[in-house]
């Protein structure tokens, strides 16, 4: 009598096995990593309203982040500057540049530029950028190396696991405040060395508690 | 049920609902959904949806918008303070607000203010909200159409040519009262332009009467400026000045002054009430005596023949004996009123007739208070308002004689007394021109509205009560081209459009003089006050013959037919309707009754039963002729026979919160009787209608929750309050060794319920309003209630408050049963609450023996009108549907002051962080800080003898604590101990059996 089942039925079981053992791992795993700021978030790169190269004006001409984000050492929010900003170089330069035309329409209509967000931390949790650079976190920790980009992209996840990592062990991260927006700077690599660049700084203290930033 | 404490009459009778009320976590209804049509469909109705951002792939793409111009004092992100003033009537609070990128959120009192001292009042707090309030009037009407403030001004000086010609015959101004010396200038422009216009000032409740009895006896009206901190012995007859009166604030900081004992020797003052309905002056004496508002002519007559009996110069005729007032009572009073000669205080309030208000000044006189604890100032700059001149004004209209009336503020078609028929003779005028915030029952009569501003909008200036000179400063520009009473008037008066800016410069010239103008008016705009600007005390000649006034006038209200009486009191939240459209104030439970959203009609229990009525009852109150139905409530306390009603409910046009609430009392209100109604007829109506009290919700039964002794008892035993109970717990505790250790301590000797705590929270923490459906499920949302408790004997009440924020438990029973850690402990002894975690189970809530915690049963504040978002603050997270909620200390306040000490490189000290209930509290009673800080004013209150934890026996360790109350009764008067309000020392012995199932 022949056989019901081929014999490739008996591979069944062990199919099962793998199927049952690797698609909820699979699944757990393909949340983790898809759901996840590190891939929802970073890389997040939107086109603006004006093509604003920060790799032009922060790498090659050198210009100091303060000077657009005025408020980042007096404020919880790095300010995005006002179009006036923009205009105390660009009445001189690139006058009649086609891509500045937004510029020169909000100078002289007085109607404000909408540029698109790119970090942004859930409206639940209160972040505060003075507060960080007076610990002596450098702009390059979040914002990766601004200098580079033609246009911003977001290269850190913004969660809040990323948050505590570092809220837990502060010390490689910090560098002297007058160096916060120096994109090149590199701690030294003997403890004699980085004891005595952070040396000078007060000791940081900063809360992993719930309430250090949801309010 | 023999409690000493008891919160309401169904509880002292320990009636079957307010025993299933007790029993519950959330009362009956609280998990079910509305009714159809509730108040918070309305308030949600008031928007339109908020329109959903785009999806992009990833995220909602946002958009950041920042300045074109940038302002060069605005940082994006770190709020301002300016320094402004908030007129009131005849008086001022000088205030320091807030503003995010030029949107004021929040008000605080100024320090350097007088009328304010730093602190507020719970009116002042939600005066914010009038200023996003979605229904305020957007454009200049021209008989209902729209028009513009050009045309208005176009219409204008074509009248005004017409009335020119004759002098102004036939052109009437209607102000409300005012302290504002632009006001007051451009009054006497206006009269000079047209002498023989009309200038009448009127307000629907006002000091008319007061002004006039000083009048009487000094020959002149003044202003009484009563200075509470000096008094040791202080009377307030129908005066509820801890309260009501406009100058609050500055008598609660004063009375408060005076009770300050922090070791058995000090010293504490002594206050006396006598009144008919139940205020919280009376219910913060140490003796209170309830009268018939109508005997208290007499009973003045009865206390000045006992002064002059016991040798003080008075021309006071004796009196035979008092029916109702005990003559040890009256004896205990006249002695404590003599041995403080100097230092005491007599203040009658502005229902009393004027004979009550003559002979008040004569006692103050005779006293010696008069350039101590009272002073007497010419009233400068002051717009007064009068009764008489307005009755002539209503008259005038009904005849024809007045063609043109503009009305400056105020709401005469709806709070006029009822027999003048106010919106009949209106409507003769040819011309109406309202001044209004609001298009409201006068708008509608109008021919022309302009949108009144908002004082945090336009320019002006103000006196306070003392005296003291400050400015309007606006924050804003007009929201919706608004104008103030000082450009209309300004208009009026020259003919000439000129803005507020201009005119109130033109004003204070000569008060700053010509040399470095800018320079001082800058100090004033950024101080908010012009020092050394108070009135002295006017010298008084007192003119004889008060006291036969007097008792001619307690013998006509004795004559009065009839058992009842009907007492108007103008609704302390409401301002007499002028706020009724509020919602933070609509729902702000009235300090006694606890009632939100309605004005019962208040009756004591006797008269209720002898009347066969019980509380949602509803009758119908006749009086002359008019009558009212509405509901009662009880409310122990109140004088027999006297039926007490709020003014300022029952708005026909207030606007979508205010239109419809409540019980138009107006309407009973006549010129015969403005404060106080005899003749008045009650009868039942065979129906009831339901209240929404917030004065069960959450009873903590049975325990002892106020402490409290005489100020003898606790010369005699300081440790009274302390509790004995040994504690321990079952597990390892949590240290707390790192600085800053947050607490706060409550000192129920200062706390006198006047709910500034509550809206100052509410205005800084972004609390949603739920409407009074939901009110009477339970579901109110406030963070710091103050619950209310009688005591002593139910015919004779007295009255003590405590404020419950969430006591920041150190074994926090909330943290114990959240099952996905939404409420935790933080290092710094914050009881942490995480909305982005909580999935709603409210096991916390069951766990909390505070009560404290508030569940979001629905999306309150989805649909707040996008006017209305202006106000919440941009610190704060708004909570959305099914998360739990709670006072959190103003955690983003600690945040700001421990990062603003780190950027400017100190470490933190007493007093940078304050908390939003702490700061406005009039009383100073809350003090906050830093608990490991020995110096501070909170380690050190809560190191004081008085200081006991709420429920202490639970060992929940909380961080907020409370200093006992005490009472300082006159010696002669002073209870036999076996019936003395208080705790019997100590944790009282544990609770009966079913107190333990609560814990």
């Amino acid at each position: 009598m022949a056989q019901i089942f081929p014999q490739s039925t008996n591979r069944l079981p062990l199919l099962v096995a793998v199927v049952a053992l690797v698609l909820p791992a699979a699944a757990v795993g393909g949340v983790w990593y898809y759901f996840s700021p590190r891939f929802t978030d970073v890389g997040y790169q939107p086109v603006q309203p004006v093509p604003y190269s920060h790799k032009l004006h922060a790498g090659e001409m050198q210009i100091d982040c303060r000077y657009c984000h005025a408020s980042v050492e007096s404020s919880p929010i790095a300010n995005v500057p006002p179009t006036q900003a923009c205009m105390n170089c660009h009445l001189l330069v690139s006058r009649n540049v086609e891509s500045l035309a937004p510029i020169r329409d909000s100078a002289k209509s007085g109607l404000p530029m909408r540029w698109v967000r790119v970090h942004k931390i859930s409206e639940y949790a209160y972040f505060h950028h003075s507060a960080h650079v007076a610990a002596g976190v450098g702009c390059v920790s979040c914002h990766g190396h601004v200098e580079e980009m033609e246009v911003v992209r977001q290269v850190e996840p913004l969660s809040m696991s990323w948050c505590l990592d570092c809220h837990r062990n502060p010390e490689p991260h910090l560098r002297p405040p007058s160096e916060v927006t120096n994109m090149t700077w590199k701690p030294a690599r003997d403890p004699e060395g980085r004891a005595r660049q952070i040396g000078a700084l007060r000791p940081v203290n900063p809360p992993i508690d719930c309430s250090g930033c949801h309010r | 049920m023999s409690a000493e404490y008891w919160r309401s009459l169904g509880e002292l009778e320990g009636s079957a609902e307010s025993r299933a009320f007790r029993e519950r976590e959330f009362p009956e209804g609280a998990s079910e959904p509305p009714d159809a049509v509730s108040r918070r469909t309305v308030l949600s109705l008031l928007g339109a949806s908020v329109s959903m951002a785009g999806l992009a792939c990833r995220r909602p793409e946002e958009r950041i918008v920042p300045y074109v111009e940038a302002p060069e004092p605005i940082v994006p992100g770190v709020p301002r303070h300016y320094a402004t003033t908030m007129p009131s009537g005849t008086s001022a609070y000088g205030l320091v607000v807030e503003s995010h990128e030029g949107r004021p959120t929040k008000i605080e009192g100024n320090e350097l203010h007088p009328a304010s001292l730093g602190s507020s009042s719970a009116r002042v707090q939600a005066s914010v909200y009038d200023l996003y309030d979605p229904d305020r009037s957007q454009a200049v009407l021209k008989r209902g159409e729209p028009s513009t403030w050009a045309d208005f001004v176009a219409a204008w000086k074509e009248r005004a040519k017409a009335h020119a010609a004759d002098a102004g015959e036939g052109l009437a101004v209607l102000s409300a009262p005012s302290s504002s010396p632009t006001l007051s200038r451009l009054k006497a422009a206006f009269q000079k332009s047209y002498p023989r216009a009309r200038f009448v000032t009127r307000a629907a409740v006002s000091d008319a009467r007061v002004l006039a009895g000083i009048a009487r006896a000094a020959g002149r009206p003044l202003m009484p400026v009563y200075r509470l901190e000096k008094a040791k012995a202080i009377l307030a007859i129908d005066a509820d000045i801890l309260h009501a009166d406009p100058e609050m604030i500055r008598h609660t900081r004063g009375f408060a002054a005076g009770r300050r004992v922090q070791a058995p020797g000090d010293a504490m003052n002594r206050l006396w009430a006598v009144e008919a309905l139940f205020s919280i002056t009376g219910g913060n004496a140490d003796h209170r005596l309830r009268l018939a508002a109508r005997r208290i002519p007499a009973f003045v007559a009865a206390l000045a023949a006992e002064l002059r009996r016991r040798g003080l110069t008075l021309d006071a005729p004796a009196v035979p004996e008092l029916p109702g007032v005990d003559a040890a009572w009256l004896r205990a009073l006249a002695d404590d009123l003599l041995a403080h000669r100097g230092a005491s205080l007599v203040v009658a309030g502005p229902r009393q007739p004027e004979a009550v208000h003559a002979a008040v000044v004569v006692l103050n006189a005779a006293l010696g208070n008069v350039g101590s604890t009272v002073d007497y100032r010419e009233p400068v700059d002051a717009l007064l308002p009068s009764p008489d001149a307005f009755a002539d004004l209503v008259e005038a209209l009904a005849d024809g004689k007045v063609k043109t009336l503009v009305v400056l503020g105020g709401n005469p078609a709806y709070d006029a007394p009822a027999d003048l028929e106010f919106a009949a003779a209106a409507a003769k005028a040819e011309e109406l021109v309202h001044l209004g915030t609001h298009v409201d029952e006068t708008g509608a009569l109008a021919s022309w509205h302009v949108p009144s501003a908002h004082f945090l909008e336009a320019w002006g200036d103000a006196r306070a009560s003392c005296g003291t000179l400050s400015v309007v400063q606006p924050l804003i520009m007009p929201l919706y081209g608004a104008k103030s009473a000082v450009e209309v008037l300004g208009l009026l008066a020259s003919g000439e459009d000129k803005p507020g800016h201009e005119l109130v410069q033109a004003t204070w010239h000569p008060i700053l003089g010509e040399s470095g103008f800018e320079t001082r008016w800058n100090r004033v705009l950024h101080d908010g006050v012009l020092p050394q600007s108070a009135l002295p005390g006017a010298r008084l000649e007192l003119k004889p013959g008060t006291f036969a006034e007097l008792a001619a006038a307690a013998r006509s209200a004795a004559e009065a037919s009839g058992d009842l009486e009907l007492v108007f009191q103008a609704c302390p939240k409401l301002e007499g309707g002028a706020s009724a459209n509020n919602a933070w104030l609509q729902e702000l439970p009235d300090a006694i009754t606890k009632v939100t959203w309605d004005n019962p009609l208040l009756v004591s229990p006797a008269t209720a039963a002898t009347l066969h009525l019980k509380d949602e009852d509803v009758v119908k109150l006749e009086v002359a002729g008019r009558a009212l139905e509405l509901p009662i409530l009880r409310v122990p306390g109140i004088a027999e026979g006297s039926l007490v009603l709020s003014l300022g409910y029952g708005r026909k046009q207030a606007g979508r919160v205010g239109s419809g609430i409540g019980f138009d009392a107006f309407a009973l209100r006549t010129t015969a009787g403005l404060d106080l109604a005899t003749d008045v007829k009650l009868t039942p109506a065979g129906r009831s209608y339901p209240l929404a009290q917030t004065q069960e919700h959450g009873a903590m039964e049975g325990r002892s929750i106020i402490r409290e002794a005489t100020l003898d008892r606790y010369k005699q035993d300081p440790k009274f309050a302390t509790d004995t109970t040994p504690l321990f717990s079952l597990w390892t505790e949590h240290e707390y060794k790192t600085r800053p250790q947050w607490g706060m301590v409550i000192d129920l000797n200062a706390c006198t319920g006047c709910n500034a705590c509550s809206v100052a929270c509410q205005s800084e923490n972004t609390v949603p309003v739920v409407g009074k459906d939901q009110v009477r499920r339970g579901r109110e949302m406030s963070w710091l209630r103050i619950d209310r408790y009688f005591t002593g004997e139910p015919d004779a009440p007295g009255a003590a408050f405590q404020p419950v924020p969430c006591m920041h438990c150190e074994n926090a029973p909330c943290e114990q049963v959240c099952p996905v850690a939404a409420t935790v402990h933080d290092a710094e002894g914050l009881n942490a609450m995480v909305y982005n975690r909580c999935i709603g189970t409210r096991y916390c809530s069951n766990n909390c023996p505070y009560k404290v915690r508030r569940f979001n049963f629905f999306n309150y504040t989805k649909d707040t009108p996008r006017v209305l978002q202006l106000v919440n603050n941009p610190d704060v997270t708004v909570r959305a549907r099914g998360v739990m909620e709670k006072c959190t200390f103003c955690v983003q306040r600690l945040s700001a002051a421990k990062i603003d000490a780190r950027l400017s490189g100190r470490e933190l000290r007493d007093g940078d962080a304050k908390t939003a209930c702490q700061q406005a509290c009039p009383a100073e009673a809350i003090r906050f800080g830093d608990l490991l800080d020995l110096e501070s004013q909170v380690a050190k209150a809560r190191s004081s003898d008085r200081t006991y934890a709420l429920l202490a026996e639970l060992n929940t360790r909380p961080r907020t604590t409370y200093q006992a109350r005490l009472r300082n009764p006159h010696p002669s008067l002073a209870r036999p101990p076996k019936t003395e309000v208080g705790t019997s020392g100590g944790a009282a012995a544990p609770p009966p059996a079913k107190d333990q199932s609560h814990g």
